[in-house]
């Protein structure tokens, strides 16, 4: 169940919950860099219906820190870039006890 | 894996984090309240107030037959001992142990185990109390409700129907048979 290692010139996208029922995957090695404002576009190019369904109402992290995206693309060239060997998250609504 | 029917596990045994009198965990296996209990004993302590979760088998009168849970595991652990140190911190706690389970989780079966140890009850009280609730709203775990006629991702966030659950390309019944079931 481990994640294998990132691939040169990639990063780790881990699913969880609904984000993996939806892409049927648990994680994917995407191109790096990436800004994270740029990240949904990606995905929802991928998995089409995927923002609305899963995203919208989901979290990210970027190496186990939460990072807000609408900020980020706010930041426009400034905002955050995914880089190589990074390990990100889509968090959707948790749900333990 | 000798049960060929069950979902894989990510570790065996227990993952978890600790930090002075602060404990948190994470495991597929059976939960010990005892042991919780034991991690916090002290004598500076003349409360300690146990909490356990258990699986129900009904969500609004539909019959469950059984829990499964899935995480990722170091933000679960780095948020549980927040939580942990956040509680300690304002009720002056001597002891916290937090152990969440994971995978499959049977009726009357324990999904979470708190234990906090204080000086005085009332503060163990109201710090269990808190601690459970900081743990619904902001731990990276997530509960898949299985139901006779497939399963659901829960949200603790909005309480309503959840998400069916599809795992890894195989169609949603194959999994209740093949994946988790």
């Amino acid at each position: 169940m481990s994640t294998p290692k990132a691939p040169p010139g990639t990063f780790t996208l881990l699913y969880f919950a609904a984000a993996t029922s939806y892409t049927r995957r648990q994680h994917d090695h995407l191109d790096a860099p990436l800004p994270v404002a740029a990240l949904y576009d990606v995905l929802e190019k991928r998995y089409p219906g995927i923002r609305a369904k899963v995203l919208s109402s989901s979290a990210l992290t970027v190496n186990l820190d939460y990072v807000d995206v609408d900020e980020e693309g706010a930041r426009g060239e400034a905002g955050m870039v995914i880089k190589e060997g990074d390990e990100v998250a889509v968090i959707p609504p948790v749900s333990s006890g | 894996m000798a049960d060929p029917k069950q979902a894989p596990h990510a570790f065996a045994g227990e993952q978890s984090l600790s930090e002075d009198s602060l404990y948190v965990s994470l495991t597929y296996d059976e939960l010990d309240a005892a042991k919780a209990m034991a991690r916090v004993k002290s004598p500076k302590a003349g409360a300690i107030v146990l909490f356990a979760g258990c699986t129900r088998d009904t969500f609004q009168s539909k019959t469950v037959t059984h829990l499964a849970y899935t995480t990722y595991v170091p933000l679960a652990l780095r948020s549980l001992l927040a939580i942990a140190r956040e509680v300690q911190q304002k009720h002056g706690l001597v002891g916290i142990s937090i152990t969440h389970r994971l995978g499959r989780v049977d009726i009357g079966e324990e999904s979470i185990v708190i234990a906090v140890s204080a000086p005085h009850r009332k503060a163990g009280w109201a710090a269990g109390e808190e601690c459970l609730e900081g743990v619904k709203a902001r731990v990276e775990i997530w509960k898949e409700e299985w139901f006779e006629d497939g399963g659901v991702w829960r949200s603790n966030r909005d309480g309503g129907v959840g998400v069916p659950v599809v795992v890894g390309g195989t169609h949603e019944e194959d999994v209740g048979a093949a994946g988790l079931g």
